[in-house]
């Protein structure tokens, strides 16, 4: 069969970094390939380039065998690329039929026709087996249902190539299952796909074939049934994957550093409670809008709250404002690493430095910070940390993912927390970068942090947390001791099943 | 390993429940936004549409009543103009200027080619000044607020040069009594401001180009993504309002009869606190035409009233910022009601 599209010795070039070095790969009608890889391996740009977002330094890309260059993602758009982006690209203010068609509206004479284009979404969000009034602004959607308007609008589009960039990085199980469904039924109409995910058992249940890309170039592209996963992650990294392993802590005559009971959180139905010792990782697991994410955000001060009290090393503290929190020992890494997280424009020892607690240092130093001081402190993170910078005036913007979260994890360890609440700590990371990561919050918890984990990903919760939490809207259904928190046992009360299975 | 199954329909209602829990918190949070959009325009309107009527003379005499919808119209044409600005993210400082140079290019072709062509004259006028300040927003890159405030200081500048500080008095006597006509018993400007604000809702509401609007001052990554020209509509944007501005020029010159290079000074401030007094929010994304209309007749009214009073011409400075600022605390409370309610929502 011919190929639909091909990529011929694609390079592109960022200032100082080689971002593609010369990428070639064919797609032919009803494929699936899978194109996986670690963050800064280059998928993305990859993506962009396809998409007529960024234009290469030098190679080729061919649709039905002629050569095209793509100015713009309209030019991309026009010759048969729909592309579903990893950021949610939809306009708040608009409804979600007029986001389905923007750019490509249904219009006579420049007015849009509304019942078609009303009729023509529902059409769509039925397909996707999704009940949803398509007059609803976007504003009004969950980062679910947002979604799956972002893929009914690439399939609002004629198409041979679809490109999904981490499609069910939002979505919930059934969501998941429902969109796999879609995938086959496109590769069954003679579409390409391009399925991007970090989750490699996605991969393996939907993709004919898989292409991997590390540092820029395509390490391998083999048939799926070729490959396992351990290969796969081999391929990936480049070497043999480190496995995390966490002996229980040993919790039995611990203190309680945080002891939170009764408070009244926006967004959750219940009250809460909470202790966790020194020592402890304390995991909350949940599906996306379950109450979670509030929770750790109303004990850093960051979302008001009522009732009950909460006590940080006996003491009582007022969560009122995330500089009272610091102030008493709490410390948050937020999920939103890029904009609640980095300080972009400064570098890693600044980025690092920025919550330091400084009360024990010499008066003159608390003002003005002696560079020789930090840089030291710096370099004892990075080598404690395993953090992969060149130096400490490099700018945090430019570094990857796992070594961005280091930083961050760096600059909770420098604030002295008691408690140090942790959301989505491996996001965006890669495989390698993760058990770095695990091992660094464990060094955090043994050296006496109460840690609280709020994590999507029931696999993390299973491997660090000592307890876990399980939140459905608002209310929380479960709580897992010891050999009980399993993967099966989270995802299975995260889904509302109450039923606890013992290994 | 015990049996895993699931009650029959136990996940499936809690996952309706939580659905239908957040739609409501949704249409809530929406709700909540638009009182405070409406509300913000339209309480002010009627307490002062009351006071006027109770307290100030001659409030409803007929002069003053076409006197206030004259001046409104000129004001609402402008705010449409501006609201379209806005709703892109930008500010369009220059149309006092704009307004003025105008007027006065206006004024003079009325008396050397007739008044029909004054008039489409002056619309060009300002259309031209617009495209101007469309060009350097997009092709120089210099934001919309710096760049219309110097365009501001050279419209003005031009127009000072092109009358030479001399009045322009215009002769014709059809085109001075077109401000002054009225079609069943309402003056012809209003007529137009009523027509020009339809025209701009539906073409907000309904058309391709409103949508795009929306789009890049909602959230122009997407818009790029989704094939939409940012630079295209942002361009068009700062002509709408040139063209906006050139057409309460015309109307202006026609009102007062007689123009200098000083008139219209300070009537970006008044066009900008209509549109945001209207509803339209200053982060962009959010146009509103109806609300615009109601806050010129709003602050037509006020500056009439503080007139009738005798109120001396200072105090209508200190009214005007003070409503400017009441209406960006509207704006600001409306966004936060929106941020809470996605607080609530995306987790």
């Amino acid at each position: 069969m011919t190929a639909v599209l091909q990529v011929v010795d694609v390079v592109q070039e960022y200032p100082g970094v080689r971002a593609l070095k010369g990428v070639s790969l064919d797609l032919v009608p009803g494929q699936v390939l899978g194109l996986v890889g670690e963050n800064g391996a280059g998928k993305s740009t990859l993506i962009r380039v396809l998409g007529g977002i960024e234009q290469p330094v030098s190679g080729q890309v061919l649709v039905h065998g002629t050569p095209r260059t793509f100015r713009s993602s309209a030019e991309s758009q026009a010759a048969g690329i729909s592309v579903v982006s990893q950021e949610f690209r939809l306009v708040p203010q608009l409804s979600v039929a007029d986001n389905v068609f923007l750019g490509h509206e249904l219009a006579a004479g420049g007015v849009v026709d509304r019942s078609r284009t009303r009729g023509r979404t529902a059409e769509l969000l039925e397909q996707l087996g999704l009940d949803l009034d398509a007059d609803r602004p976007v504003s009004s959607l969950t980062v679910g249902d947002r979604q799956m308007v972002e893929i009914a609008r690439a399939l609002s589009r004629e198409f041979d190539v679809i490109i999904m960039d981490e499609p069910t990085a939002a979505l919930n199980v059934a969501e998941t299952k429902r969109l796999h469904e879609i995938v086959r039924r496109l590769a069954s109409q003679g579409k390409a796909v391009v399925y991007v995910s970090h989750h490699l058992d996605e991969i393996f249940e939907i993709c004919d074939d898989v292409a991997v890309l590390r540092d820029g170039e395509l390490v391998a592209h083999a048939p799926t049934r070729e490959l396992d996963e351990a290969r796969l992650v081999e391929h990936m990294l480049g070497r043999k994957p480190q496995t995390f392993e966490r002996a229980a802590a040993d919790v039995a005559d611990a203190t309680v550093r945080l002891d939170v009971s009764g408070v009244r959180v926006p967004g959750v139905a219940e009250p809460f409670d909470l202790q966790v010792q020194a020592g402890e990782i304390v995991g909350l697991a949940g599906l996306v809008g379950s109450g979670r994410t509030e929770l750790t955000r109303a004990l850093f001060g960051d979302l008001k709250t009522s009732g009950g009290q909460g006590l940080v090393d006996g003491k009582p503290v007022r969560l009122r404002s995330p500089r009272e929190a610091i102030r008493s020992g709490v410390f948050m890494l937020s999920e939103d690493r890029k904009g609640e997280g980095i300080l972009p424009h400064l570098d890693v020892t600044e980025n690092a430095m920025v919550s330091r607690d400084r009360r024990a240092l010499p008066l003159l130093q608390r003002l003005l910070p002696l560079v020789s001081d930090e840089r030291a402190q710096f370099a004892r993170l990075r080598a404690d940390m395993r953090i992969r910078v060149p130096h400490g005036r490099q700018l945090i913007g430019n570094l990857s993912g796992g070594n961005q979260q280091k930083v961050l994890l760096g600059r909770a360890l420098l604030s002295g927390c008691a408690v140090l609440l942790l959301n989505e700590p491996t996001r965006g990371v890669d495989v390698g970068a993760k058990v770095d990561i695990y091992q660094l919050i464990k060094q955090l918890a043994d050296a006496g942090v109460a840690v609280v984990v709020s994590s999507s990903d029931a696999p993390e919760l299973a491997a660090i947390a000592d307890r876990c939490q399980v939140y459905f809207a608002g209310r929380r259904v479960a709580e897992l001791r010891g050999r009980d928190v399993t993967e099966d046992n989270i995802v299975g009360a995260s889904v509302g099943q109450t039923e606890v299975s013992h290994a | 390993m015990p049996d895993a199954t699931l009650a029959p329909g136990g996940t499936a209602d809690l996952v309706a429940d939580e659905r239908a829990r957040s739609a409501e918190l949704a249409r809530r949070a929406d709700s909540r936004r638009q009182l405070l959009q409406n509300a913000g325009v339209a309480v002010p309107f009627l307490i002062v549409l009351v006071l006027g009527l109770t307290v100030v003379p001659h409030f409803a005499s007929g002069s003053n009543i076409t006197n206030m919808l004259v001046n409104a119209a000129i004001l609402a044409i402008v705010g449409y103009g501006m609201t379209l600005v806005i709703a892109v993210r930008g500010i369009d400082l220059s149309v006092g200027s704009a307004q003025a140079l105008a007027a006065c290019v206006a004024a003079s072709a009325v008396n050397s080619a007739g008044p029909l062509v004054g008039a489409l004259v002056g619309i060009a006028v300002g259309a031209g000044l617009g495209l101007a300040n469309g060009l350097v927003v997009t092709q120089l890159r210099v934001p919309g607020f710096i760049a219309t405030l110097s365009t501001m200081s050279v419209f003005r500048g031009l127009v000072l040069l092109f009358t030479g500080g001399a009045p322009i008095m215009i002769a014709s006597t059809s085109f001075k009594s077109v401000a002054t006509a009225s079609l069943l018993g309402i003056p012809v400007p209003f007529l137009v401001a009523v027509l020009l604000g339809a025209a701009a809702w539906f073409a907000f509401d309904r058309m391709r180009f409103g949508k795009h609007v929306v789009a890049v001052g909602g959230s122009p990554e997407a818009a790029v993504d989704t094939g939409i020209s940012v630079n295209r509509v942002v361009l068009l944007s700062y002509l709408v309002s040139g063209a906006a501005a050139g057409i309460g020029g015309v109307l202006l010159a026609s009102q007062l009869g007689v123009v200098n290079g000083s008139v219209a000074a300070g009537l970006e401030l008044q066009a900008i606190a209509i549109v945001v007094l209207g509803g339209t929010s200053m982060a962009g994304g959010r146009p509103r035409v109806v609300g615009t209309f109601v806050a010129a007749l709003l602050l037509s009214m006020i500056n009439s009233g503080l007139n009738l009073l005798n109120v001396p011409s200072f105090y209508q400075y200190v009214a005007l910022g003070a409503l400017l600022v009441f209406a960006l605390s509207i704006d600001g409370a409306q966004r936060a009601a929106v941020r809470r309610m996605l607080e609530g929502r995306l987790s």
